[in-house]
């Protein structure tokens, strides 16, 4: 496959990605480091259907019932892990997310239908850049489109005062979930994206490091802001391979480099590179848009 | 008249502290009612325990003859209780328009598929919202200041927009914890006559907490006062200035 394609549809599923993330991270406030296990599911769910039970459909069709899926599930296994871990706070929930993070790798790890830990091969390459972007635009579109209403303003006053959240009125254990599982749910279709474009995965593309890019990318484009995540994205995808250039010795710096950089800006633009803020095209273009 | 909100024995422990000690109230339905005491007497735990943060140890409260002991604290809220912070608590990095407008979410009905798909009725229950929290924010004098972040309100401002946020959830009883603390004596005048005016103008009950003890004997019709957690008189402000053991809770700590 060309590499530009490879790395441009990698930087759409990391989008999907960093998006999702920063629906629970950056919007509701719920340090989660568990986002590769969510993304490790779909891939998984979403292979296993179109090498063992996808009925003869054209590619695309099985594409999207795989991305669907692994949505459901993704979403599902967020549901099953937020409601025990959505009670504790700050750092406990990020030390809990990020243990059924590794459990969910371990878990696949062990089951040999899919490969256990030498990977799930012979997945048809359905994926390309057409519908990794068509679902980075469903992605925006559907979480931009929330955080505007009354139930992302509910999950947005959990971030900002939780206690407060609370004397509103707002069930902030009910918005929390549902901004966990959201989040969770586009990891899946990012994890279907995934398998459906390298044709091979296995449990070692989903460890616990990932989890720590994913949150670097919104940390870096600024916790809060869809465009920040967004940016964010792309910059740490395209990054690691622009230090390739360099040889691999620069390469192998990789996470000491990210650390730098991220030190760097924390000293200089503590809220990230776009802080809360979005970058609205209507209003760019002056054709309107209100608050 | 029945009470719309009553205390009934309530004790609230930590530990081996005692912070409230059986303390019963009664609210009508449109009072003015203060409470007030020395520091550290337990009045904010009081309303901790009124609004669901904090389950009383021992006793009830009746929320129109309901017991709402062990609701959560947004049920509570929802049926009607709204209250304010000693510690301001808005949301800072908002718009005072979107600190009204969560206020409401709990009055609006739209699914979150109706958000997505931006269907009929997310505009139009968005729309009778903005309207609302508009016409809120007028009232409440902070017209002027719709789109303003929170955090950047001037203190007396933010004082009133978190009065103007307990509004909005519509509530039948308003639970004020200290709202003149910081304010200059010019502020604190201005919030005298608003506190009578909203009670007034939306027919609700009022409770009010307060240090300034001019403030309180101002507005206030009946008053209570604890002091170590202990209700020590409750009366008319006139019965509660010429109240001994109130005279020396209040002149035994170096406060009045
Ligand atoms: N969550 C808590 N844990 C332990 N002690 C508390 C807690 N909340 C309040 N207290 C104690 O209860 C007493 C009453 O506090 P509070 O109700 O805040 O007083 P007031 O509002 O009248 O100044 C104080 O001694 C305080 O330290
Ligand atoms: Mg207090």
């Amino acid at each position: 496959m060309d590499y530009f394609l490879y790395l441009t549809q990698m930087c759409g599923i990391f989008i999907i990605l960093a998006v999702g993330l920063n629906l629970i991270n950056g919007m509701c406030g719920q340090f989660s480091l568990g986002h590769a296990g969510f993304w490790a599911i779909g891939a998984y769910t979403s292979a296993a259907f179109t090498v063992f039970v996808a009925p003869p459909l054209p590619g695309f069709i099985v594409l999207f019932i795989g991305c669907i899926i692994g949505f459901i599930t993704a979403g599902i296994a967020g549901l099953i892990i937020g409601v025990p871990c959505l009670r504790l706070k700050g750092d406990y929930l990020a030390i809990a997310t990020l243990g059924f993070g590794e459990i969910i790798r371990i878990v696949i790890m062990n089951m040999n239908s899919v490969g256990g830990p030498r990977g799930f091969t012979g997945i048809p390459q359905l994926s390309n850049l057409f519908w990794v972007y068509l679902w980075v635009v469903i992605t925006i579109v559907v979480i931009a489109n929330i955080v505007r209403g009354t139930h992302g303003r509910a999950i947005i006053s959990i971030r900002e005062d939780e206690i407060a959240a609370e004397s509103m009125g707002i069930n902030t254990f009910r918005y929390k979930t549902l901004a966990f599982c959201v989040g969770a749910g586009f990891a899946g279709v990012a994890g279907a994206l995934f398998s459906h474009t390298t044709q091979f995965i296995s449990p070692t593309n989903f460890t616990f490091m990932w989890s720590v890019i994913i949150l670097l990318m919104i940390i870096l484009g600024g916790m809060g802001s869809i465009t920040g995540a967004v940016v964010g994205a792309i910059i740490l995808t395209i990054l690691p391979e622009l230090l390739r250039f360099f040889g691999d010795t620069v390469s192998q710096w990789r996470m000491v480099i990210y650390s730098v950089i991220l030190i760097l800006l924390m000293m200089i633009r503590p809220t990230g590179l776009f802080g809360k803020h979005e970058f609205n095209p209507l209003k760019f273009l002056k054709l309107g848009g209100k608050s | 008249m029945n009470p719309i909100m009553e205390t009934q024995a309530i004790t609230m422990r930590f530990g081996g502290l005692v912070a409230v000690n059986e303390f019963s109230m009664k609210i009508g339905a449109n009072d003015l009612i203060g409470l007030i005491g020395p520091n550290g007497a337990g009045k904010t735990t009081i309303f901790n325990m009124i609004t669901g943060h904090y389950l009383p140890s021992e006793g009830k409260i009746l929320f129109n003859g309901e017991s709402i002991s062990g609701k959560e604290p947004a049920v509570i809220t929802q049926g009607g209780i709204a209250r304010t912070f000693q510690n301001i608590r808005l949301f800072k990095d908002l718009s005072v328009l979107d600190n009204i407008r969560i206020a409401g979410h709990s009055r609006l009905s739209y699914g979150l598929a109706s958000s997505i798909f931006r269907t009929k009725a997310f505009h139009e229950e968005e729309n009778k919202l903005r309207a609302e929290a508009f016409e809120l924010l007028k009232i409440m004098k902070l017209e002027h200041r719709v789109d303003s972040l929170a955090k950047n309100l001037p203190y007396g401002e933010q004082r009133r927009l978190e009065i103007a946020r307990a509004l909005a959830t519509h509530p039948k009883l308003l639970l004020l914890d200290e709202p003149a603390a910081g304010m200059n004596p010019n502020e604190t005048k201005e919030l005298t006559g608003l506190i009578r005016w909203v009670r007034d103008h939306f027919k609700i009950a009022v409770l009010l907490i307060e240090h300034d003890m001019k403030l309180v004997m101002e507005v206030c019709e009946s008053i209570y006062v604890v002091d170590h957690g202990e209700l020590i008189a409750h009366g008319g402000p006139k019965d509660i200035q010429n109240n001994p053991k109130v005279i020396e809770a209040y002149l035994g700590t170096t406060e009045v």
